[in-house]
């Protein structure tokens, strides 16, 4: 049962063996029943005719039994009637057969001894299937003479096979309903009993894509645990996020503090000291500086949608960069025009987000001339980033480097190596695209396409 | 000019202290943040560089305070996180530039001084006041297109008085700028690089550019900006 992983699918799947084994086992027990139900009902009928016959009988003119005709059931008169009888003697000789035999003989092959009856599947050629039943008896006759006979009924099978095949037909017909019946209820209940799981799912399914902070809702009772473990372990893992940025910035503080005052103490230094001894170390203090930043912001990135955050709108983080970068290139006196749809949100970290726009920005505020365009808009491939300059443009070396995934760059071109290297990490974490081309502006341009969570 | 420098870490502290004051300005040390935003709060200073993860008061705190109580000299953050969220928090809140760290000493030095130039309203590096170019990049100063050679700190003086051109500033107001330490009152050493400037400035005394006005101080009466061509 491996396969059918639907529990829908497996309910299903068992009430159905279930219901056909059960309804098999009854049809069959109520067929049973019904034959021999109707079987009594034709012995009875064959009795009755028997009894019937015998009870008209008289002695005729020749000293023999006769039945008068007048006397005996009109049914034996009437071809297609379905009612057969005939009368022996002992000798075997036929004494009477009914009309609707049609001139043919009651098939016998053995007559009872007096007090002796039995029951034979008959055939009369021309005729359907027929049931008979020979009973022997001894006449006396009012002279004291006695003589055995025997009287034979033969009704026709027809109607009881059509009765039989009709009750079957009910029966299964009916047992077919209701099993119709109960899957359309059994399945409703499912869907029914299912629809807290199926909200879990999607609820569980919004957190992942960043569209949902916590699990909410009424949960049934034996969901409500579930439900709350699910909540407890995304705040545990909202919480180890938060407790790992912050070792790591405590990390960045202990490390880069103790690189800059060596900076500066070699600055110091310089004037007494050969400058190829200090350039020698600022060399190996830049590399240090290098790993440890590259490192550091790598292991930031976190690339997930943060379990329980919320979906981050893409303006303000542009808007307060923009403020950010106009005051630190103030002088240069950047112009910068945003065009950003109200509608573009990034389903992931902010942090990712504002590290992977801080760095793009700040690059473009470098290299321009005076002005930048930030575009921001959300596609059927999910949020697009575009930002482009006025400036040289972007070497198609450092062009080929951003398209090549999963390359290492901590030993890249310093500078706007690192920042670059770092975005190109995050928007791989997050499954987007980073390209670079030419800007309308003149300068470069660096496109980037965050996929939307629910295309992952 | 007097520089307020909070960081926690003392060799870091120490060594930056030095180059700062090697580079002519005064500097006022300060290793958690507490001690930090009382000096923010109570010295005259010019400038603030103010490390953000400090103890005690954060710095992020400490600019935030610092501006609420409407000081509105430029603030230099030392941010060990490279990160931009950082940043941009600083920023907003009233920060105007941010070094990351390990920065190499000159880039600091140029921030600082860019700051203090726009502080006064100057957006170029070089300061122009009639015939006298002062470029804070090249420390060279030059009048009427001769470089003039001056000692290290009759060039701060100079670029003190540029920077603060028109106004009037008071010989505390140089002395404190300069100096870290109070001095003595009565103290003419002020009154003796003014006239050393003077000299050299203007040696024929042809168009005093270093007005004294009797009580109140000095004031440099060149205006701003090149010199009308025609």
């Amino acid at each position: 049962m491996a396969l059918v992983r639907s529990l829908r699918a497996r309910v299903v799947l068992w009430v159905s063996v279930a219901l056909i084994v059960l309804f098999a086992i009854t049809i069959a027990g109520l067929d049973i029943a019904f034959r021999d139900t109707n079987d009594r009902a034709l012995f009875e009928l064959l009795e009755v005719q028997v009894l019937g016959l015998i009870a008209v009988a008289e002695q005729g003119p020749d000293d023999d039994l006769t039945l008068p005709s007048e006397a005996i059931d009109k049914q034996f008169a009437v071809a297609n009637s379905g009612l057969f009888g005939a009368l022996f003697d002992g000798d075997g000789r036929v004494l009477w057969q009914s009309l609707s035999l049609l001139g043919r003989d009651f098939p016998v092959d053995e007559l009872p001894a007096p007090g002796q009856q039995h029951y034979a599947k008959v055939d009369v050629p021309g005729f359907p299937p027929l049931e008979a039943l020979i009973m022997g008896i001894t006449w006396e006759f009012g002279d004291g003479r006695a003589a055995p006979y025997s009287v034979a009924i033969a009704v026709s099978l027809e109607p009881y096979d059509a009765r039989r095949q009709g009750f079957r037909r009910n029966l299964i017909g009916w047992f077919g309903g209701v099993t119709v019946t109960m899957m359309i209820v059994i399945g409703s209940m499912l869907t029914f009993l299912l629809l807290p799981l199926r909200r879990l799912e999607r609820q569980v399914r919004e957190v992942e894509a960043g569209e949902r902070v916590s699990l909410t809702g009424r949960y049934p009772s034996e969901l409500v645990g579930l439900a709350a473990n699910l909540n407890a372990l995304i705040e545990t893992e909202r919480r180890r996020l938060e407790r790992y940025r912050h070792t790591l910035d405590d990390l960045a503080h202990s490390l880069k503090t103790p690189l800059a005052a060596m900076r500066t103490l070699f600055a110091e230094l310089k004037p007494r000291t050969q400058d190829s001894q200090i350039d020698a170390l600022n060399r190996e203090l830049e590399r240090m500086d290098q790993r440890v930043s590259y490192q550091l912001r790598r292991a930031r990135a976190s690339g997930s949608t943060g379990l329980g955050t919320e979906p981050v709108a893409v303006a303000p983080v542009v808007d307060d960069l923009k403020l950010t970068l106009d005051k630190v290139y103030r002088d240069k006196r950047v112009v910068c025009t945003l065009e950003l749809a109200p509608g573009a949100v990034f389903r992931g970290d902010p942090g990712d987000l504002t590290e992977i726009l801080g760095n793009v920005m700040d690059n473009a505020y470098k290299y321009c001339k005076s002005r930048v365009h930030v575009t921001a808009r959300s596609t059927s491939a999910g949020l697009e980033l575009r930002v482009g300059d006025d400036g040289g443009g972007i070497s198609p070396e450092l062009a080929a480097t951003l398209g090549e995934r999963g390359k290492r760059a901590d030993e890249s071109v310093p500078g706007q190596g690192i920042g670059l290297a770092v975005v190109r990490e995050t928007v791989e974490l997050y499954r987007g695209t980073l390209t670079a081309g030419r800007s309308e502006l003149g300068g470069a341009e660096v496109r980037i396409v965050l996929a939307r969570a629910g295309a992952l | 000019m007097r520089v307020l420098l909070v960081e926690d870490d003392q060799s870091l502290n120490q060594s930056l202290a030095t180059q700062l004051e090697k580079a002519g300005y005064a500097v006022d040390r300060a290793e958690d943040g507490r001690e930090g935003l009382y000096y923010a709060q109570e010295y005259p200073i010019d400038l603030a560089i103010v490390d953000l993860g400090l103890p005690t008061v954060s710095g992020v705190e400490l600019i935030k305070q610092v501006r609420a109580d409407g000081k509105a000299y430029p603030i230099l953050v030392l941010t060990a996180r490279d990160r931009w969220q950082d940043k941009v928090e600083a920023l907003k809140l009233g920060a105007d530039d941010y070094v990351v760290k390990p920065f190499h000493v000159e880039e600091l030095l140029a921030r600082v001084d860019a700051l203090l130039r726009r502080a006064s309203g100057w957006a170029q590096s070089e300061l122009v006041c009639g015939p006298i170019n002062l470029d804070t990049r090249t420390q060279e100063v030059k009048v009427e297109g001769q470089k003039l050679e001056l000692t290290s700190f009759e060039y701060k003086l100079l670029e003190y008085l540029m920077l603060h051109a028109g106004e009037v500033l008071s010989k505390t107001q140089i002395t404190e700028a300069l100096y870290e330490e109070d001095f003595e009152r009565d103290s003419n050493v002020i009154e003796v690089f003014i006239g050393r400037l003077r000299k050299k400035l203007d040696p024929e005394s042809e168009y005093r550019p270093i007005e004294t006005l009797r009580g109140r101080g000095y004031r440099l009466a060149v205006a701003r900006g090149a010199p009308d061509p025609a």
